[in-house]
Formats: structure tokens, sequence, C-alpha cells
């Protein structure tokens, strides 16, 4: 009997250890660790799971490359090698953030794990319904931690940590806003010689917006057409939907140079133009010392809505996030001031009339050009990570199960190929492997990128934002009247940070009732704007001056990330 | 260009606008038209009294929030035309999604719902992701958020124009798959005496709402929204819920469920 039963388990082992290997030969190639150290990862995965065996995970995450890879293929794999079946959806970002805010209303346990935007770190902090990763790692997940997990490998770790030194989440995927244009173009010594004509200053990368706008204006008016093609000299999208929010919302304000110095957020006013003293927010409005309504907010939205009226195709003002991420591809678009790399693999296709023969892109990416308004010492972009989130009340023994499988997506075993897929890194041993030095030359400037202090520097929503589903839709709601003509933009943004501040103000008085609450608003008396805009720092006074464009040759403009 | 179905729509708001006088400012001294579709259990229209899960759900919301409100029902794309057309309507259980969130103000969520892929009885498909559907015909019907859903998402989707008409359907092979939200699909079912056994995989949750007139008060709003919390917190939605066998939410299971 007693050798039957070891037949069995004897059995079962080389069964598991002969998954492993089909999956690590056929899928997980290549990984910065040695097969054998892949195979000792897995077995871990196969050995921790068997009290979770039969049971149904489910999360969620946004549609992007890289968790459709994960939804596809590493579900099922983690399925094949544990017996946890996961239910990875797929859906808009929008609706994961619905999602999450609604399992915390109704206090039912929707999903097990989310994937959402650590652009929540403010709410996750403050209001108490997240399990935070160091509690799972600490307590109930300890044993069911994988010990080759190495948080310190993450980018991404410090924008998922909160003020009070815990992490709140986990990274799956990281992404940044960066500068894209077409190098071919901007290499034609007809079109160098004409720009310099006209402009007085060399074409080539743009240093500030002033540079970004004449480039704009040569391809979209002086240029036209190529090769008998319309093309234009910028991209962009219009239409009300909760995506315009986001191109708002991530740091369109903060590279115009809205808030203040500091990293990863300006401090004490932040991208949003939210102030905070003592972690506790104290206004948006300039008349209560924030920035939303200030004189660089103004021309930050100013720049946004001319530059898509008079530079963008006609169809851009109609346009969402995922329709205009498709526009660059079509081969009639110079540049675009602030473009996703989470759509990296979509310019990557073979055929398409922005690659070579060879697989090589003829576009680059660059340091987004910056606003008038901005001073060294302030972020520089937009950066995110997609990360791993468990609600409280999700049972804990789901969040095991669920940990389980967030870990296995991000483990050094898939994390490698993961990232070869979908071009989201979130591991420096990943950035830095050989792997990515021979995809380089075929990524348009991406691992220049993440391998530079820049990853530092480009960085999510901060923690000043108390209520982000709260406060979101009030973004595309009041740049949607403004892009319509409803409003002006200074009426627009006056009108937008009184509603910041309102909400601010029931953040407040919720807090209150609730016998308050972690570095919940307390709002600053309404004062003149004068009093504010005089001070040091955001708000900023006006700059009326109009600067002087400013481009740099490609190579120049990436050592700013040396 | 608009296909006859799109311009008969058109032609219905423009009809239903002219009539009712679409004016930015709604109009809060009137009660709310609820529009609601025929799908048990949820809703289903009686000759003296309505009955379902929403309407015991409506009765309790707007009872709370002290708002007069009649309902009607209306096929679903009739209704969500209403709604985002006329001041004081609003529609429901709509699943909330990005494409449409613009569209309406929203209550919710009103139902939490799960859907799954139902195949014949004759025929096993084990499925362990979605992905794996991809090779396979589904049926959903018109005006189906989860319809759109898989369709977006590049699988092969058939639609009807009731949802009953699939279960015909995947019986007789004319779809492989037949996607329906658990709780309706057991209903229509159990109507046809028909059993599929288990859905073959329980793949989407969605919220569904109240998707009211974008000009709805913030009063009104207000309080209907912070009614429905209530029904969560003390335990009301809960027990409407059991009471018409929508076991959807997996902290009732525990381990070893099968959804």
């Amino acid at each position: 009997m007693l050798c039957l039963l070891q037949c069995f388990v004897s059995i079962a082992a080389q069964a598991a250890s002969e998954k492993a290997d089909f999956w690590i030969d056929n899928e997980f190639t290549p990984s910065t660790l040695t097969k054998a150290e892949q195979r000792q990862e897995l077995a871990w995965f196969t050995e921790q799971a068997k009290p979770y065996q039969g049971m149904t995970i489910r999360v969620v995450s946004e549609k992007i490359n890289t968790h459709q890879y994960e939804s596809k293929v590493l579900a099922k794999a983690f399925y094949e090698l544990t017996g946890i079946h996961v239910i990875h959806e797929l859906t808009g970002e929008d609706d994961v953030i619905k999602k999450l805010s609604a399992q915390i209303i109704t206090n039912e346990n929707l999903y097990d794990a989310y994937i959402n935007d650590s652009d929540l770190i403010g709410t996750h902090f403050r209001n108490q319904a997240v399990t935070p990763i160091s509690q799972i790692m600490s307590e109930h997940g300890k044993q069911a931690t994988l010990p080759t997990l190495d948080l310190d490998d993450f980018i991404g770790i410090k924008f998922t940590t909160g003020p009070d030194g815990v992490l709140y989440q986990l990274p799956d995927q990281q992404f940044a806003n960066l500068y894209w244009y077409r190098s071919d173009w901007f290499e034609r010594a007809d079109f160098q010689s004409r720009f310099q004509q006209l402009y007085g200053y060399p074409l080539g990368v743009p240093q500030n917006w002033q540079a970004y706008e004449d480039i704009a204006e040569f391809f979209s008016d002086k240029v036209r057409t190529i090769d008998g093609q319309r093309v234009y000299g910028h991209m962009d999208y219009g239409k009300t939907d909760p995506s315009l929010g986001w191109r708002m919302s991530d740091a369109w304000l903060s590279m115009a140079g809205v808030g203040d110095k500091g990293l990863p957020n300006g401090l004490p006013v932040d991208e949003w133009g939210i102030r905070v003293e003592d972690c506790r927010p104290v206004g948006a409005s300039v008349e209560r010392g924030g920035a939303i309504n200030s004189p660089a907010a103004i021309y930050a939205i100013d720049k946004y809505v001319d530059w898509l009226t008079r530079f963008a195709p006609p169809e851009a003002k109609q346009l969402t996030f995922s329709q205009a991420g498709d526009w660059p591809a079509k081969g009639v678009i110079a540049q675009q001031i602030f473009w996703y790399t989470a759509f990296v693999d979509d310019l990557l296709q073979p055929g398409l009339p922005i690659v070579n023969a060879d697989g090589t892109p003829k576009w680059r990416v660059a340091p987004s050009p910056l606003g008038r308004y901005w001073q060294r010492g302030m972020k520089s972009g937009y950066q995110d990570a997609g990360a791993w989130t468990f609600l409280s009340s999700t049972p804990k023994q789901r969040q095991v199960a669920a940990w389980l499988y967030a870990q296995f997506v991000v483990s050094k075993t898939v994390s490698l190929k993961k990232t070869l897929v979908g071009y989201t890194p979130i591991r420096l041993s990943d950035i830095e492997s050989d792997a990515m030095t021979q995809r380089a030359p075929y990524l348009g400037g991406l691992v220049e990128f993440y391998r530079s202090q820049a990853r530092n520097v480009w960085t999510p929503t901060g923690t000043n934002v108390p209520d982000y589903p709260g406060m979101a839709s009030m973004w595309w709601q009041n740049i949607s009247s403004i892009i319509e003509g409803e409003y002006s933009v200074k009426q627009g943004m006056d009108k937008f940070a009184q509603q910041l501040d309102a909400h601010l103000l029931m953040l407040e008085q919720k807090a209150k009732q609730d016998s308050g609450a972690l570095c919940a608003p307390i709002l600053n008396p309404k004062q003149n704007p004068s009093h504010w805009l005089a001070q040091p720092g955001s708000p900023k006074a006006e700059i009326k001056s109009k600067s002087k464009g400013k481009t740099l040759p490609y190579e120049e403009a990436i050592r700013v990330w040396q | 260009m608009f296909g006859n179905k799109s311009l008969h729509q058109l032609v219905f708001i423009a009809l239903l606008t002219l009539i009712m006088g679409k004016s930015s400012i709604a109009d809060t001294s009137k009660p709310l038209t609820v529009v609601t579709f025929q799908q048990a259990p949820f809703a289903v229209e009686g000759d003296i009294k309505d009955s379902g899960l929403i309407v015991e759900v409506l009765d309790e919301l707007f009872r709370r929030a002290g708002i007069e409100y009649h309902m009607v029902f209306y096929p679903l794309k009739r209704g969500m035309a209403m709604s985002e057309n006329l001041d004081n309507h609003c529609v429901l259980p709509i699943e909330r999604s990005q494409d449409r969130e613009t569209n309406y103000r929203w209550v919710g969520p009103v139902l939490i719902s799960r859907y799954g892929l139902f195949s014949s009885d004759s025929t096993s498909k084990p499925l362990i992701t979605l992905d794996d559907a991809s090779k396979y015909s589904i049926g959903s019907f018109l005006g189906s958020g989860v319809g759109e859903y898989l369709e977006g998402m590049g699988y092969n989707v058939e639609f009807t124009s009731n949802a009953s008409l699939n279960l015909k359907k995947v019986q007789r092979n004319r779809i492989d798959l037949w996607a329906s939200e658990l709780v309706s699909a057991n209903w229509i079912m159990q109507q046809n005496k028909v059993d599929l056994g288990e859905p073959e995989l329980v793949f989407f949750t969605s919220l569904r709402a109240m998707a009211c007139n974008k000009n709805l008060d913030n009063s009104r709003y207000n309080a209907m929204q912070s009614s429905l919390e209530d029904m969560y917190k003390d335990g009301f939605m809960h027990r409407v819920a059991t009471k018409y066998g929508a076991r959807l939410l997996t902290a009732q299971y525990g381990v070893g469920a099968s959804f």
C-alpha cells in the first residue's frame, strides 16, 4: 500500500515536472533564470498551490497586449501547473476602476484581485479598503510568498508604496508616455533645410512646447503631403469619453509646469493642481492654494485644444484613447507629444508603413517637450504601473490563491518573455538582460528609456489625490465641455476647480462624520488668488513672454535620460 | 450611411423628442419614468402587477429615496434610446461599460451579473480560458452588453432578437455556445424544461446599473445612489438576490466552488 502511494506521488511529481518543462521550453524562453532555476520556481508554485487546487479565481484588468497575454497564455499555464483555474477578465480601464469601486461600495467579492493603475495610491492608503501587499506577505500569504519574488528588482515599487512606507500594490506591467516621432522624416535633408529656413532653428527633437508647435505647424500646414498622402504634425484625441480625462490627468498639466518641484510628484502642489499640507489635501482652486485653474493650467489646456484643432487630423476630435492609438501606424503622423509605450508592439508589425523591411522602426521615442512653466526638479512625464490590488472584502483564502497567480505572472520565470510580448517591463533584471540588448534596435528607444534614470522622473498620479475613482470622471466631463465650446478654457477650468474643491469638502465632511480618517482633506479658506500667485512655487503667476523653439538631435535629446 | 434599423431608431427618437419636449434642464417636479424590459426573473410584466428582482429593488430604492416613479416595459434598445434622449427617464438593468459611460448618468450597481458559455448537453466543450472559445460560434441577443463585449474582442457572435431563441439554437447545434447571464439562463432553461447543465466557463462579471438621462438633477441622483448603497449595507440586496436564486458572488462559495 505504501509502495502504491509512493508510486502515485512519484508519478504525479513527474507529470508536474514534465508540464513545467513543456512550458519552459515552449513559452517561457528567454528568461533571466537558468532552466534549472525556472524548474525550481515552477515546482514551488505547484507545491504551494496544492491547498487551493480546484478553486476558480477571478481577476480583472484592462485590455492591453500584456494582459491579453496573461489572460490567454499565462492563466492557462498556471492552471496546468497548479490546478487553480483563473478567469482573467479583460475590460476597459474605466470599467476596472468601476468594478473595484463597486466591490468597495457593496462589500461583495466581485473579484479576488484587480490589476489597476497605481494612480489610485492616494485612495488606497487613505481608505483602508485594500489589503496591502506588505500585509499579505507578512501574514496570511507569508507561506505562499515566492522566495525569489525579489521586490527590489521591481522598478515601479515606489509608485505603489504609500507615504506610510506600506506596499499597497505589486507592479504587473509598466508603461510610459514619451514623445514619438517619425525619425525618417526628420532626417530628410529637404525638410531640415525648409524647417531651418522657416523657423530659424534645426528640425530635431523638440525640447519645449514652442518647438513642438512649430514642428506640428510645419508638417500640417507647410509640408501637408508626403508621397501624395496628407500628413499631420500632431496626433491626439478628443472624444467625450473617460479616456479623455486620462490624457489630461496623467501628466499634461505637469508637463506644462503646473505643479511644484519634487519627485515622484510635486510638493506641496501636485500634477492635478491639488495642494497638500501634512498629507491633507487643502484645495485645488487657486483661491485655496491649488493650481487647477492657475495660469499654467489654462496655458496647458489652451495648447491642448489649439493643437487638436489646428494640427491633428479632423477625425481626432471624435476618437478615444484606443482609437487614436491606431493612427501613428497609418504612416501619416509626424509626431505625438505624449504617446503611450503600451502601443509599442502595435507599431512594430511587419508591413506597416512605419516599419523598415528589416523590422527596425522608422520612428523613435524621446523625452517629451516641456511647457513654459516647467522647471528643473519637476516630474517630466507620465509613467504608471498596472499593479495587483487585493481588496479587504475578498476572503483571505481566495486572496492567497490569487496572490499565487499574481506572483506567477510577474515571476522571473515568465517576466522577460512577457516583457518581450507586451513591452511593459517591470523588472530591472529583464531590462538589463541580453535579450533586451538584442531587441533594443527594434524598439525605437524604449530600452534606452528604461535603462536610464528617466524611469524615476516619469511618474504616475501621486498621493495628493484622495479619491481617484470619485474625482477622475471630472476631468473628461470638464475638458469635454471646453472642447465642445460650451465654456472658454478659463471658464471651464474655474468650474472644474470649484467641482474639485466641492468634492474635497465632501470628503472632509464625511471624514468628520466617520470620526476622522487618515490624511483626509481639510480645505483652506478662500483667499484672493493674487495672494497665492504672489507666493513662490505653484500656483505660478502668468508668464506672458513667448519662448523660442528649441530642438536637439536625437542622440543629444536622449542624453537627458542618461 | 444609416441602415434601415438605425433610420427607424432615429425617427423614433426624433418623434419622442418632439412629443415630450427635450430640454437641457429636467423638470424635477415630474415623476421619473423607469424603463425596463422583459427578462425573467428580473422583470416580468403582469396583467395586474409586475414582478421580479428588479421590480422589488426599484420599489425599495424609490421608497427610500422618496421619489415618485412609474415603470414601463419596452425592448432594451428602445429603452436605452428613450433614456438617452428624454429628460426624467431611466432604463435598467443596463450593463455599464466604458463605451456607454458618457451617454447616461448612472445609478448603480443595481445588479451584479455573471455570464457563462453554455453548450448543448450532447456536446462538451471544455474551456480553460475565454480564448479557447475563439474557434466556436457564440449566440447572444441584440442589445446585450456581453454580446457586444465578445464581438468587440473578435469572437464569432450571432445575435438573436431575444435571449430565449439562443437556447433553441444551441440545442439544434446552430450555434456552438450560448453566452448568457446565469440567472436568466437558468430561468429560460426551466421554462423550456431543458437542462444544459453547468456552463462550460463563467467568463465575465458585469455591473448592471440604472442608466438615467444625463440631465437628471443632483438631488434625485444623490438620493437614489445613497439609498442603493444603504440597501447593500443593510443586507436588502443580498436578501432579494437570494430570493431570486442570484447566487452570484464568490464570497458565498468559498474554496472549491465551480464558479
